[in-house]
């Protein structure tokens, strides 16, 4: 009986002693053994990238969320029938309020995006990487916070400013206030003048990345939205200049490429590529919803009105076609199929209709031809309508009409407009050159226009001076009423 | 003729023995009685019965041998009262000695034993709140042992999420507790602990729809007894895993005795209970036109046209998805034992074809368990159950209005042919949806041809040895393991509208999860004298559980062929593998005191050790204590007329809950991907704030209950009514979003339950033929969020269906129950410009017709914005009954029961769908009522194209329900027949579920839950698997 007794203690300690209660992961890496290599250096910039591209579970931010805030709110973009989101519906027609949860996410994706840069730069200067790693990392980290806080100050002006991760979980210090303007931008442009420092091109699998030439870039359109114009004027030359090699595509439909992608006119383009989302989708939804197939069915994405920004182009502006496509070879049929409105285009991959989650066509975030119509645009207002800013708008009108781009052209070329009409001229330009992407809405605001514009669209006549902001989301505020007061109007 | 002879030798015996046994009172006269108790089945002797003569106070106690005798003055005959704790109380006419008197043994009486954890108690010392299942519901057709809860024990709210075969089902003891947390019960099934997480039972392939219940793996027929343990009292010893209540299933044994072979089958078959109500193929026609007109679109159909198809060319896609499907049950068993071995082996087959073509469950279980006594003091023990289970059911779609094919049969236009006329699927011929790759989605075929297969494999099996160190003192080491093993097979062919697309989409996973337990536990009986019993529990055990996932999947194939058997021959889309493991450590005991069988008390406590907290607080301590009387054994109220016990129990305590998911208090970093130079890339940052703080979320619990026992024991009443308040809730906490993240896990919510608690059992009559017993069970329980952290007083938790999650349905809300919905009022509808004009809109004034919904500005700013949404009610029922009845005549018996839900809400979000009109879809025959400018409906806005779905109390629907759930009527052979065909028992039965069901609901049922055991959404109808009325006929036979 002994022997059973001392089997049961036996077997009873075999199990008691062989177990910790400590539980090491295995199958994800956690931040204790994160940041400790060069390779979890890049992986984490690697990350901060994806922040403009993916977001699980939601459109991701230049993959269509934004485009619901800078377009379908607009005067051109609404939404269509196969808009099924009420906050979209909202938003196209321009009674949406603080409770959106477009507007919602919008401010997560670019929050959650600065906070990986934050994690990134806060965390770089312990890995192993070699120093010349290291700098150029953290700055691209900060040319991606200094875009990201780009588009928070023109969408919600004076928003909290964020440079660290968090170090606890208590609400309270999470917390941060609406800082002012001038306060964002100066975060701003601190930043993307370190970014100046990145290098000027990349090779193999580091295209794509920021450089200095990007930095410049959109420190030019930072100082043209604050109407600073000489240094607007002086950061667009330094792009023209430089010896980056920036030039327009003699076709302007090469822009949509997929097969020219981050070439000579894209000087910063959010990347996209096939299944780069995981699970057969590339993050960028626009295909999507603006192509519905071969029917009559309205997709998501559609023109407000054909007569106010489809007629508009002169015969001959390649534009029109490259932007928006009335007809198309069925090719399951090989028959043409006229749809009642013309659908966009531009991220449209023609080869690949029937995966349309799939799409591997960039966003640009800043191509050639807007540091041409930004310089022209600054030049025109501190200047007046000098013949170095019609040379500059006539360039992107030569290349549009597929012209030879440096060489005048009596048909296509401007001449002599005063200074109102250059303002006008390069209005209406920029209204042809950019439909769809993320920039009319931005525009319209930097010009003071946006109601007056807005209006002439019938469906969005409820836009009001209160539509120059978005609302702060009202689930922050629910958190932090005193911090984030609300933008008037809403 | 052995049984004779016994009791003659008995009656030697007895003879032989006169004047051995001296009785130590004086005797009144000097008259003697010579008597023996026996117990009437075994004919063993009773020791320690008491035996009085009726009407003096003498009485004297029968000795080893069950003798006794009297000395005394009183002449023959005069009667004898006996009694024995256990049996009977008989009174029996003495005239002549000796006298052998035989005692019935009363199955009613407090003395039977319970189990509990860890254990068994005396029914009459239990102090705790413990509930056992009526044998009757043990016997229920249905695929899982969960299911036999349902109705069965007050407190316990079982939900099925659908009528699929296999289904998961989520089981509520008084309420939910956690928000984001488990609130399944703990099982444990022979003495081994499970949580029935259904997420064991999926392997998270894409697309597959439904999880199977890990549950539905133990073949209800095995199944001997099930005890629910309620209050803190019972659950406590269960620590941080008792907060939800504690069910355990223990299974059939071998008894000492003849050897036993049994056969129980049954054969059956369902329909499905309801089909909705759609519009015909004319009706359509003209919905659509009028669709058609608001959109300044020409009508596609003529008058004419729509005449003609009143009579031709209407397809019933819905009949199509359904078939009438056999189910058939056969099980196997061998049983018996000796003096020294028991045991019991068991082989079933269940099989079960699902009322929507393409959906099917079958089991194969084997089930064997060996107990030896190796000498006096030792015994061990073997229990060993295997099973494979393999169902099929219906995939998911990619979401949004349409969440899988059996919704889209629904949506489909009945003017568009089901089949070509070659009896192919039709794939083309229908003009009202896109062809995507030459391919127009026909979801009969999606149904039909979608494989999306779950197999689970599950050995549960245990060993222990038992030491009987002396008389008081036993130890025992049990070592158990139970090993899930879940593979996933899902294609959609290139025919399917998931697979068109992708030209076939593949996916195959495995979950792998084993867990292994030991307990080593020590048990103290003792007592002081005979006022005095003690008896104390002390263990430590310790459960280490891991578990591995993998999952991978293709698309793009050339052809269907390979199925998902070729993932290599297709376009790789992105693998995924997990690992996780986690241990809990635990140390328990448990000590009662019982004081002349009056006063009972229980104190127990558990430490729990748990790898899924947080550094700071891994250890957590559960104590309890309960008490209760037996008030019938004092003096006072021992005679009460027709009062046979009143017992009173009190018990508090605290219990925790662990089921948060492995990791959660570590910082994670994630894996999100972008390219550079046309090649994808790896980015990694963190997806997860840290919280070291991360700790146990507890509950306490306080309970009364009261017992009673009525006109001899025919009339059973258990009343219980508690509180239970659970603090430190995990909340994933909302920060603020400039944080970077979205919410942190913290404890910091709180939830209340109380309710009351009814159960009564009755036996109603009983003649020597004829008895009718009766078992009626009501719960109401009353479930409120006390607090959700950091001045947040709602929040809104997102579901996982894009078309759901922008209505925002249901709501978490300071004061409200979980589950409550959240809408607008709607107010009739438009019906002039006028009001239009004047009267607050949801959309702008331009886009407002007449003919649309009105809703109520119920904060008056003149608008419909969504800040004028309010409660619309919780999916909670207010209370559930059910009443079960057994009625037997000669051999003949009738069993039936009904349940009823009452109160509770249902979001009917496929009903809401239904009412939507579009250019492309079908629609609920609601819509017949439409507002056209002939027929000014104020329910029934005009017919618009794709309108959004609004969340109003029009499909807030009421869930409540009373449903005659089983009746089966059985007869079982006269023994005289039975053994001549050479078996001991032989019972045939007729069985119908689900056969009646009463309620206004306008669903296919109002037992259902979409997001299945989901807390934050639970009481949502969107596209669930329909129930069924099942027809069986059995047979049960006993060789």
């Amino acid at each position: 009986m002994k022997k059973i007794i001392l089997i049961l203690i036996l077997s009873a300690g075999l199990f008691v002693s062989c177990t910790e209660l400590e539980v090491t992961p295995t199958s994800f890496v956690t931040k204790e053994n994160f940041f400790i290599t060069q390779d979890d250096a890049i992986a984490s910039v690697t990350s901060v990238y994806a922040s403009l591209s993916l977001d699980p579970g939601e459109q991701s931010l230049f993959g269509r969320n934004l485009y619901f805030l800078t377009d379908m709110a607009s005067d051109y973009a609404a939404a269509g029938v196969s808009a099924t989101n009420p906050q979209v519906r909202a938003l196209s027609s321009l009674t949406h309020d603080a409770t959106s949860d477009r507007v919602q996410v919008a401010w997560r994706q670019i929050y959650a995006g600065i906070n990986r840069a934050n994690v990134a730069i806060d965390n770089i200067p312990k890995t192993a990487a070699t120093d010349v790693v290291k700098t150029r990392l953290i700055n691209e980290a900060k040319f991606i916070r200094a875009l990201l806080y780009f588009q928070a100050v023109r969408l919600w002006g004076g928003v909290p400013i964020v440079l660290h991760e968090p170090t606890s979980i208590q609400v309270e210090s999470l917390k941060s206030n609406r800082a002012t303007v001038d306060q964002v931008y100066t975060q701003i442009i601190s930043d993307l003048t370190d970014a100046e420092a990145l290098p000027s091109t990349y090779t193999g699998t580091n295209v794509g990345r920021a450089t200095s030439g990007a930095a410049k870039a959109i420190l030019a359109k930072v100082y043209l939205t604050k109407k600073d114009w000489p240094n607007a004027i002086l950061k667009a030359k330094e792009v023209i200049n430089g010896g980056y090699g920036y030039a327009l595509f003699e076709n302007f439909a090469d822009i949509f490429d997929k097969t020219k992608k981050n070439g000579k006119e894209h000087i910063f383009s959010v990347q996209f590529e096939s299944n780069q989302a995981g699970n057969g989708s590339s993050g960028s939804t626009f295909q999507s919803t603006s192509f519905t197939g071969f029917t009559a069915t309205e997709p998501a994405d559609i023109i407000s009105d054909v007569a106010l920004f489809y007629d508009i182009y002169a015969t001959g502006d390649t534009r029109r076609d490259a932007s928006y496509v009335k007809q198309l070879v069925n090719p399951a049929t090989g028959a043409l199929y006229t749809f009642p409105k013309p659908l966009f285009k531009k991220y449209l991959d023609l080869n690949n209709l029937a995966t349309p989650s799939n799409v591997a066509i960039n966003f640009p975030i800043i191509r050639y031809a807007d540091i041409l119509l930004s310089l022209a645009e600054a030049i025109n207002e501190k200047d007046g309508a000098t013949l170095e800013a019609h040379e500059l708008v006539n360039q992107v009108r030569r290349r549009a009409f597929a012209k030879p781009i440096s060489t005048p052209n009596v048909t296509v070329d401007l001449v002599g407009l005063t200074t109102v009409q250059l303002r006008e001229a390069i209005r209406e330009e920029r209204k042809k050159e950019f439909v769809q992407e993320g920039q009319r809405w931005f525009d319209l605001v930097r010009w003071g226009t946006l109601v007056t514009e807005v209006k002439k669209v019938t469906a969005k006549n409820s836009v009001s001076a209160r539509n120059n902001l978005y609302p702060i989301p009202q689930s922050e505020r629910n958190i932090d009423p005193i911090g984030l007061p609300q933008n008037d109007g809403y | 003729m052995k049984k004779k002879l016994n009791i003659y030798s008995l009656v030697i015996l007895i003879l032989l023995s006169i004047g051995i046994n001296a009785q130590n009172t004086k005797p009144l006269i000097q008259s003697r009685l010579d008597g023996t108790v026996i117990d009437d089945i075994t004919n063993e002797p009773i020791v320690g019965a008491t035996i009085a003569i009726k009407g003096i106070t003498h009485s004297v106690i029968s000795d080893a041998e069950g003798k006794f005798y009297f000395q005394t003055g009183q002449r023959f005959p005069y009667i004898l009262v006996v009694s024995y704790i256990g049996y009977k109380k008989k009174e029996v006419i003495a005239d002549g000695s000796p006298i052998i008197i035989s005692l019935k043994k009363d199955l009613q009486e407090l003395n039977e034993l319970v189990v509990v954890g860890y254990g068994t108690q005396k029914k009459k010392d239990i102090t705790g709140s413990v509930a056992s299942v009526p044998k009757g519901n043990l016997s229920q057709v249905t695929s899982s042992a969960d299911n036999l809860l349902r109705g069965a024990v007050s407190g316990v709210v079982v939900t099925q999420s659908s009528g699929r075969p296999g289904a998961t089902s989520s089981v509520r003891i008084r309420g939910g507790n956690s928000i984001t947390g488990g609130n399944e019960p703990l099982y444990v099934v022979d003495g081994i602990l499970i949580y029935n997480d259904n997420s064991n039972g999926t392997a998270g392939v894409s697309n597959a729809g439904a999880g199977v219940n890990v549950l539905s793996t133990i073949s209800p027929a095995d199944i001997e007894s099930i005890e629910v343990l309620k209050d803190a009292s019972a659950t406590a010893i269960y620590g941080s895993r008792g907060a939800n209540g504690v069910v355990i299933i223990t299974t059939k044994k071998g008894t000492k005795g003849q050897d036993n072979i049994s056969y129980q089958g049954y054969f059956g078959f369902q329909r499905v209970s309801k089909k909705l109500d759609l519009l015909n193929a004319s009706q359509w026609a003209s919905l659509r036109n009028d669709v058609q007109a608001s959109i300044g679109q020409a009508p596609s159909f003529t008058p004419e046209q729509i005449e003609a198809l009143k009579t031709s060319g209407n397809y019933d896609w819905q009949s199509a998805a359904f078939r009438t499907a056999p189910v058939q049950n056969h099980q196997l068993s061998f049983s018996g034992g000796d003096d020294r071995s028991r045991y019991a082996v068991s082989a079933g087959f269940f099989d079960q074809d699902g009322v929507v073509i393409g959906s099917d469950f079958k089991r194969i279980s084997l089930r064997a368990n060996y107990e030896r006594n190796y000498s006096q003091n030792f015994k061990f023990g073997v229990n060993a159950n295997y099973s494979n289970s393999a169902s099929n059911g219906i995939a998911n779609n990619a979401g949004g209005r349409n969440p899988n094919p059996l919704v889209a049969v629904l949506y489909q236009p009945p003017v568009v042919p089901i089949k070509n006329a070659d009896g192919t699927y039709n794939f083309t011929n229908n003009p009202y949806a896109t062809a995507v790759n030459g391919i127009i989605a026909n979801p009969i075929n999606d149904l039909e041809n979608t494989i999306n297969k779950t197999q689970i494999n599950r050995i549960l099996t245990s060993l222990f040895g038992e030491y009987k160190v002396n008389r008081e003192l036993t130890a025992k080491v049990a070592v158990s393991g139970d090993v899930i093993d879940t593979k996933q097979n899902y294609y959609a062919p290139s025919t399917t509208g998931t697979g068109a697309g992708t030209k076939g989409l593949a996916s195959v996973g495995n979950r792998l999860v084993s867990s292994v337990l030991n307990e080593n536990t020590v048990n103290y009986n003792t007592h002081f004298g005979d006022d005095h019993k003690f008896s104390a529990l002390g263990g430590y055990t310790l459960q280490y559980t891991k578990g591995e996932v993998v999952n991978a999947g293709a698309n793009s194939f050339v052809n269907d062929v390979n199925s998902y058997n070729a993932l290599q021959d297709g376009v790789a889309v992105k693998p995924y593998s997990e690992a996780f493991e986690s241990v809990l450590k635990s140390w328990l005991a448990r000590a009662n005191y019982s004081y002349k069988g009056k006063y009972n008390l229980t104190v127990s406590a558990r430490a729990d050790g748990s790898s899924r907290f947080g550094s700071k607080s891994i250890w957590g301590y559960f104590p309890s204590a309960g008490f209760s009387w037996n008030i019938t054994d004092e003096d006072f109220a021992k005679n009460i007329k027709g009062v046979d016990d009143i017992k009173l129990r009190l018990s508090a305590g605290t219990t925790g809950n662990q089921e948060i998911g492995n990791y959660l208090s570590l910082a994670s970093i994630g894996s999100v991907n972008y390219s550079f130079g046309g090649t994808v890339q790896t980015g990694l940052t963190p997806t997860r704030l840290a919280n070291p703080d991360l700790r146990w979320e507890k509950t306490t619990q306080y309970n009364v209950g009261l017992d009673l026992s009525l006109l001899d024991r025919k009339v059973n009443f258990v009343f219980d009514a508690y509180y239970k308040k659970t603090n430190d809730l995990l909340v994933n906490v909302p920060v603020p979003l400039i944080s970077g993240y979205s919410a942190v896990l913290q404890n910091i919510g709180g939830v209340e339950n109380k309710g009351i608690e009814i159960g009564l059992n009755t036996e109603n009559l009983k003649t020597e033929n004829f008895s009718w017993n009766s078992n009626f069970v009501f719960s109401a329980n009353r479930n409120k969020v006390l607090e959700i952290g950091n001045g947040v007083d709602q929040f809104f938790p997102v579901v996982p269906n894009g078309t759901l999650l922008q209505q925002q349905p249901v709501t978490v809300k300071v004061g409200l129950p979980l589950g409550t919905f959240w809408g607008y009022k709607s107010n009739g509808i438009f019906q002039t410009q006028e009001e239009i004009n004047t009267q607050p809109k949801i959309n702008s004034l331009a886009n407002t017709k007449i003919g649309d919904r009105r809703y109520v500005d119920t904060n008056g700013d003149g608008v419909i914005t969504a800040t004028d949404k309010g409660d619309l009610g919780s999916s909670q029922p207010k209370f559930v009954a059910s009443f079960s009845n057994t009625v037997s005549y000669n051999n003949f018996d009738l069993q039936f029961n009904f349940q009823g839900s009452f109160g509770g809400k249902i979001f009917n979000a496929l009903n809401q769908q239904l009412e939507i009109s579009t250019l492309g879809t079908n629609a609920s025959t609601a819509l017949l009522d439409r507002w056209t400018p002939t027929n000014l409906s104020n329910e029934i806005p005009r017919a618009t194209s794709s309108p959004l779905g609004i969340i109003t109390e029009r499909y807030i629907e009421d869930g409540s329900f009373v449903r005659l759930k089983t009746i089966t009527f059985g007869y079982t052979l006269p023994k005289s027949i039975s053994s001549k065909i050479g078996t001991k028992s032989v019972k045939l039965y007729v069985s119908a579920e689900n056969l009646i069901t009463w309620t206004k609901y306008r669903g296919f049922d109002p037992e259902v839950s979409s997001y299945e055991q989901n807390n934050l959404y639970p009481g949502i109808d969107f596209g669930a698997y329909p129930n069924s009325k099942t027809f069986i006929t059995g047979l049960n036979v006993t060789f």
